[in-house]
């Protein structure tokens, strides 16, 4: 923890009423400020302590408190290296490890992952009695998507109509498996706005839950590997749907810090969210009318930790018939943050539950957002309020959608 | 000790002291001496005499109305401020003003005017003054846009009951050291200490004025109607409300874009029409005016703009002419065991409860058998009523007890006597219930514990 | 076992699980507010949902007379909410529920951990919002609003706090529940109580008034060589009878550092920036409008730009309301100071702190609420300098007495707090800080509510001799009654 970048914080507060655990309980020590605190004083020499590694884990790394902070305050790098601490001074519970080992070694591998889905949907009828043995289980069993029918994506699709770009698209793991149509429909938005994609297929984990769970050196691992991989597919800029990943990805740099060589190969690769791309692009392919009202749910990935929030409005604003409904507390996360809702399944459960509530009250038809991980928690808990099932979709899908001319999302 | 001991120990102090007359009655009770103090260190001397010699002491500005409220418990000097009057010090600049407590509103409006700034206050009765319209914490119809004495004022001097001189606040209009003792004056009839003076904040002289008037003929629909029971009886029913042009234009006024300063009524008597005068200011107010009048018109026909305000404007209202038959109280013509002394009661209310406004003194009127007159604030929902100054004391008792139970139902009316004979001032609670009372009290206290300042003349006994 | 010991006890037994803290580690985060250089580590948290809970903790503090400190949301800069090591720290961010809107009345009731701007927000729909606007709006509490009588840019035509809090619910320093209500008879204890400083009790319950939202808005920003240029407009405006509802300005070194936070992009080379704003009917900003435009060309300014949108009026003011914070990416270190002066008195104090600049060799960046003379001197150095830290607390109190020489105040909006209570002498007498204490006293008359802020030296409340503490003669003659 860099005491540096624990001094930029003038301690003035104008993080608190976007951090959603300070939002939940309403203590100093669940917020941006006392967090920031609580690596000052582990800094000065208070031995990191039970209470104290709780308030890091509590954190879901969502990054409101950086677009928060006037001063510039960087807790992004706070508590990815905070994390690192956490992981290497902390002695977890015994049921505390197991469930985080389960995770780690299922989530960043697709094949796992695969093999994972049957026995997923198996136990989502099984989840009261995976609640009782230990909340995680019970948490990861509620959010478990239907398998979805795989599809396979070509490793090229060519651009329609005249050439613009060349881009290279990660796939992710969870997106990936769970979520295929969502790439498809990435790719042929990409080339429908005149994008070579290449897919290059023996891409792997970029590195985000690792990353975020601070842990370091496979983070760095899967880093290397992404970068090594786009690097030969020769692309303009790398497009990225999911907005953990992307962010996760633009962090590259800092991550390898120590390593200058790659740190400099990853400074060169241009990454970018599917829409601050195509806003940059400029759009050429026609849109069709969309009848449909959306409530657009800003990812944090993608709203705080890469301050992408009007792109993926104006694409929306600019499909014909299409009303676009904001959602009150925006800048709160859902909860969903990547493997927290597996973690920290209480909290995540009620921020949920509160983002629900507010995504309900805007009355809108489709949920829309550019994370899964948020779209699978909010209706989770649409479905936990008994409202049924709430119709939720990608931003790409809904592009797709006009640009094809579908009529209906 | 002697009276002219004591009336040496003033003149000692260096004050100007005179025996009391007639015309120096606080509420009834005769004071011995009168002094006439010219400064903040004059009025101290005095306190100290009072306090060596356990004597009380009341305040008075302009003397206007220091026959309203309770008499004082006891009452031996009256420190009569209006020698402190000198040429207020206005910094135009600053948009302030200091002036001592014994000059009087008018002759503060001057010495504004010539700056092109004004205290935005309409201070309702004429003649006074500075320390008087602090203590008693009066406003008039621009409370809406300026709110009250206690909004516009930012430093006071006081005087206290043992002669300590204390000063809060100053002459700048943001500040936030230390209590606001200013506030605590404010409103407090002298039962704190002596104001000796009092630092505003003023606003620039409007470049314009307009006001829309219009005539609601009947506020208070009746409309007579049968209701038949389970069992087939049918009984004659009188369902009372706001009239409808009131109820949807005050609230489409108040509300509007066009920022009027003012909405005002006068009903001089509940049984008959009311005036309803809306006052708009600034370099555009013709033409906002115009906006109003179209906007009143759709609801009241006889709207019109005019550039000077109606005859009522700003004023207390005038008591109704006692001839009303007799209610259902019974025996006795309004002039009983009256004493002859006026009767005001201020009503408070909040905007959704705009028709117990109306229909509050109405009923209260018929069933009390007086008649009533009505003048206020529709926009801030401030309303003076006044009864004929002979009415019986019962009647004034009644009229108060039903107006009450009108408007102090659901906790945000609240009906105060201002005025009201000493008859009639026996037989009601002249404040109604304040749950703050106690703490009040522990105010009084510290600031007076030998209750040497207006003893009595306040809520509680205060 | 310690006094705080047992009280602790029975206040885990009082209040709900997890309401009170003990963990040092996490008392720690509690020990200071926005004014980090005063510290001191709670003996306790509670965190109270109800104002029973906090009229409980209250209660319990006098039975073993340990004093007490209210905190909202820790962003007061003047250590008003600094906490006591022998104390209980009640925090009311537990307390945060809207608990009524009422339009047709224009109020709203809130509890004490609402934030200021969530008000405006639950009510911008409807046309209305919450008019005083502190710049740490987002974040502030009202219960630290209240007791601080916070203000903002637009107070100058708009009113602090006090002008719009109708009516408040106080648990007082002995742990009893009353309301203040503007619209009582009786002595304005509501206005006494706000800006307090949580000195005289805890506030549990406001109802605030809302204000309709203006049929326009326009904002302007003109750029001046220099402050002096500057100032003489912000004279020339009042004198011509415009009542802005803001006139704020920034010196050089404060655009410098609001446009290495957020890039707010003002006019290249401006010596002061002015950000006037002006509200109301259309037909009189129009008016308005014309005036201001062309004072400020009159005195100089070399730019004037006109927000033409919400986001570009945000833009204008995104520069203005980051300033305090951005300036931390010019300087490691800050004071930043906030004190009063007559309008017209302007130019002569400022010229005061170019001399104290160059007298201590330390920098100040000028903020302002230029139309009503409230300074925001920004005091900048390097805590890593030996000394320097000293000189800029040497400049920051200096400029204070600048301030009281020009019969101003110590502070306009930020309170007295723990910070200046060593200032009050200087602007007010013994007499008056006395008198002052009577309202303490009758208050709290054993101290124990935030003891140590506000007042330089803490008195004893002696009994008052003579208090008349039976009934009333008058009513034991039955010739009043007491209600
Ligand atoms: C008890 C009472 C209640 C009133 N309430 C209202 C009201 O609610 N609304 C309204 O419109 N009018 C009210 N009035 C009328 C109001 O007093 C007159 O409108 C105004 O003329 C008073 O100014 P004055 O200078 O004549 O004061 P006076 O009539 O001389 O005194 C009025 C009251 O103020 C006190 N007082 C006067 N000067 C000072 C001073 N320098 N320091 C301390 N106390 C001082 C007096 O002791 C007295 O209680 C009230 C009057 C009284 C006596
Ligand atoms: C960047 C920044 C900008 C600011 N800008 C402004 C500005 O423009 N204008 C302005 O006026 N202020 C400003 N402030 C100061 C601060 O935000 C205000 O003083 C605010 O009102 C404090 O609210 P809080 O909830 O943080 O209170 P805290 O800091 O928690 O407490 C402040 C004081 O209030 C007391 N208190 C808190 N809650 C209660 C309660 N319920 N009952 C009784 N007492 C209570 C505390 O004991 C303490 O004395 C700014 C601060 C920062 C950091
Ligand atoms: S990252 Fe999110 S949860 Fe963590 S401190 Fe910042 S705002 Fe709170
Ligand atoms: S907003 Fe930034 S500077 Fe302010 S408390 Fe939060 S992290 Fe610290």
């Amino acid at each position: 923890m860099d005491p540096e970048l624990i001094k930029d914080c003038v301690h003035c507060g104008f993080c608190l009423p976007t951090c959603p655990t300070y939002v939940l309980w309403g203590e100093e020590m669940d917020s941006p400020r006392g967090r920031i605190h609580l690596m000052g004083q582990h800094v000065e020499g208070t031995p990191l302590t039970d209470a104290m590694a709780g308030h890091f884990d509590a954190c879901l790394g969502c990054m409101a408190c950086v677009t928060a902070c006037p001063s510039g305050v960087r807790y992004d790098r706070l508590i990815e290296q905070t994390r690192a601490v956490v992981e290497r001074e902390h002695v977890r519970r015994p049921d505390e490890r197991a469930i985080r080992a389960l995770v780690f070694a299922l989530f960043p591998y697709r094949r796992r992952l695969r093999a994972m889905r049957l026995p997923m949907r198996l136990s989502r009828r099984l989840q009261p009695f995976l609640e009782q043995v230990h909340p995680s289980l019970g948490a990861m069993a509620e959010l478990a998507p239907d398998a979805p029918r795989p599809v396979r994506l070509p490793p090229l699709v060519r651009a329609r109509r005249r050439r613009r770009a060349r881009v290279g698209l990660l796939t992710g793991c969870v997106q990936g498996e769970f979520f295929p149509q969502v790439n498809a429909a990435t790719a042929r938005v990409l080339a429908l706005e005149g994008c070579d994609v290449v897919i290059p297929p023996r891409q792997g984990c970029c590195g985000a839950l690792s990353l975020h769970s601070g842990r370091e050196a496979e983070a760095r691992r899967f880093a290397r590997r992404t970068i090594a991989v786009f690097e030969r597919a020769g692309v303009d800029a790398v497009v990225v749907n999911a907005a953990g990943c992307g962010s996760s990805m633009k962090d590259y740099a800092e991550v390898l810090a120590d390593e200058p060589g790659w740190a400099a190969r990853a400074r060169a690769l241009r990454t970018r969210d599917l829409a601050e791309f195509l806003i940059e692009l400029g759009p050429v392919a026609g849109r069709h009318p969309l009848p449909v009202t959306i409530a657009y749910h800003d990812a944090c990935h993608l709203a705080h930790a890469q301050g992408v929030r009007a792109q993926p409005r104006e694409l929306l604003r600019a499909i014909p018939g299409l009303e676009l409904r904001e959602i009150g507390e925006s800048a709160v996360c859902c909860g969903s943050a990547g493997t927290y809702n597996l973690f920290q399944p209480e909290a995540a459960r009620q921020l949920g539950d509160r983002k629900a509530e507010r995504v309900l009250a805007a009355g809108a038809d489709l949920l829309v957002s550019a994370n899964p991980g948020c779209t699978m928690q909010i209706a989770a808990s649409v479905r936990r309020a008994g409202k049924g099932e709430i119709r939720v979709a990608h931003t790409a899908e809904v592009l797709d959608a006009s640009l094809r001319g579908l009529g209906s999302v | 000790m002697a009276a002219r001991d004591v009336g040496d120990a003033l003149e000692a102090a260096g004050v100007a002291v005179r025996a009391a007359g007639d015309g120096d009655e606080v509420a009834g009770v005769r004071p011995r001496w009168v002094a006439l103090p010219e400064s903040a260190e004059e009025i101290a001397a005095v306190m100290r005499v009072c306090a060596a010699h356990d004597l009380a002491a009341v305040a008075t500005g302009g003397g206007t109305k220091l026959h309203w409220g309770a008499p004082p418990d006891r009452c031996d000097v009256l420190v009569d401020l209006c020698c402190m009057n000198r040429p207020p010090e206005h910094a135009a600049g600053d948009l302030v003003v200091r002036a001592q407590a014994g000059v009087t509103v008018e002759a503060l409006a001057r010495a504004l005017a010539e700056g092109g700034q004004e205290l935005a206050l309409d201070v309702p009765v004429p003649g006074t003054t500075v320390g008087g319209l602090l203590a008693t914490g009066i406003a008039g119809p621009r409370r809406f846009r300026h709110g009250t004495a206690r909004d516009l004022l930012i430093g006071v001097t006081v005087v206290l009951a043992d002669g300590t001189i204390a000063k809060s606040g100053g002459k700048v209009v943001k500040n936030v050291a230390g209590y606001d003792l200013g506030k605590l004056f404010t409103g407090s009839y002298g039962t704190l200490g002596i104001i000796a003076d009092a630092t505003f904040r003023l606003h620039p002289l409007p470049a314009a004025r307009a006001w829309v008037t219009a005539t609601v003929e009947r506020p208070v629909t009746e409309t007579y109607g049968t209701w038949t029971n389970e069992d087939g009886l049918t009984f004659e029913t009188l369902t009372t409300d706001l009239a409808g042009s009131l109820a949807t234009m005050v609230p489409a006024v108040t509300e509007s874009p066009l920022e009027p300063s003012a909405v005002e009524m006068d009903w001089p008597d509940a049984e008959g029409p009311c005036t309803v005068a809306v006052l708009v200011e600034g370099a555009a107010a013709a033409e906002r005016a115009k906006a109003l009048c179209a906007l009143i018109g759709g609801a009241l026909s006889d709207a019109q703009v005019t550039e000077e305000p109606p005859p009522w404007w700003g004023r207390l209202p005038e008591p109704p002419a006692p001839d009303g038959p007799p209610g259902p109280l019974g025996a006795g013509t309004g002039a009983g065991d009256g004493d002859g002394g006026e009767i005001l009661l201020e009503v408070r209310n909040v905007p959704s409860r705009l028709a117990g406004s109306f229909v509050g003194p109405l009923t209260a009127a018929r069933e009390a058998g007086v008649h009533a007159a009505v003048r206020g604030s529709l926009a801030s929902h401030v309303f003076h009523v006044a009864l004929p100054p002979d009415t019986e004391p019962r009647r004034v008792a009644a009229f108060t007890g039903g107006l009450r139970a009108h408007m102090e139902t659901d906790g945000d009316g609240r009906v105060v006597v201002l005025a009201a004979p000493q008859e009639a001032a026996r037989r009601l609670d002249r404040w109604g219930h304040v749950g703050a009372l106690p703490l009040m009290r522990r105010v009084k206290e510290r600031f007076d514990p030998d209750r040497r300042l207006s003893p009595g003349r306040f809520l509680g006994g205060i | 076992m310690s006094e705080l010991e047992r009280l602790t006890e029975r206040l885990t037994a009082a209040l709900p699980p997890d309401a009170v803290l003990t963990d040092p580690v996490r008392l720690r985060t509690y020990e200071c507010d926005g004014l980090t250089h005063h510290r001191a580590t709670p003996g306790v948290v509670v965190l109270p949902e109800t104002a029973e809970q906090v009229a409980a903790v209250v209660r319990l503090c006098g039975e073993h007379g340990v004093p007490f400190v209210a905190r909202g949301s820790g962003t007061g800069l003047s250590g008003g909410a600094l906490p006591r090591t022998d104390g209980v720290l009640i925090v009311t961010s537990r307390m945060r529920r809207i608990l009524e809107i009422d339009i047709p009345n224009r109020r709203a009731v809130v509890e004490p951990g609402v934030t200021n701007l969530a008000i405006t927000e639950a009510v911008r729909d409807r046309g209305y919002y919450y008019a005083p606007d502190p710049s740490s709006q987002q974040v502030c509490s009202i219960g630290g609003n209240v007791a601080e009588n916070s203000g903002g840019a637009h107070c100058l035509k708009y009113g602090f706090t006090v002008n719009h809090v109708l009516s408040a619910e106080i648990v007082t320093p002995d742990g009893e529940i009353v309301e203040l209500s503007a619209q009582d008879p009786g002595y304005d204890l509501l206005g006494a109580f706000i800006g307090s400083e949580g000195t005289l009790g805890i506030a549990t319950k406001i109802t605030v008034r809302l204000s309709r939202a203006p049929e326009v808005v326009t904002t302007l920003l003109a750029a001046f060589t220099g402050i002096e240029a500057g100032g003489r407009a912000v004279s020339a405006i009042i004198a011509a009878g415009v009542v802005p509802a803001a006139i704020e300005m920034m010196d050089a070194l404060a655009i410098e550092a609001a446009e290495a936070a957020v890039h707010c992009r003002y006019p290249a080379g401006a010596g002061a920036v002015l950000v006037v704003e002006l509200d109301g009917p259309h037909a009189e900003v129009e008016h308005q409008f014309a005036a201001v435009e062309r004072i400020c060309r009159d005195n100089g300014a070399f730019e004037i730009r006109v927000a033409a949108s919400a986001e570009e009026r945000a833009a204008i003011w995104k520069g203005r309301k980051s300033a305090f914070a951005a300036v931390g990416r010019i300087s490691p270190a800050y004071i930043v100071q906030d004190g009063v002066v007559p309008r017209t008195a302007l130019p002569r104090v400022l010229a005061g702190i170019d001399l104290l600049q160059e007298e201590y060799g330390i920098r100040v960046a000028n903020v302002f609420h230029a139309g009503d003379g409230n300074l925001h001197p920004l005091v900048l150095f390097d805590d890593s300098v030996p000394g320097e830290a000293e000189r800029a607390e040497a400049v920051s109190g200096r400029i204070l007495d600048l301030c009281v020489e020009h019969g101003g105040s110590i502070t306009g909006e930020h309170g007295v707090g723990v910070d200046k209570a060593r200032y009050m002498p200087r602007m007010f007498t013994e007499d008056d800080l006395d008198t002052m204490q009577l309202v303490r006293c009758a208050f709290d008359p054993r101290g124990l509510a935030n003891p140590g802020k506000v007042f330089p030296t803490p008195r004893l409340c002696g009994e008052v001799p003579g208090v008349r503490r039976g009934a009333h003669p008058l009513v034991e003659a039955g010739l009043a009654e007491q209600f």
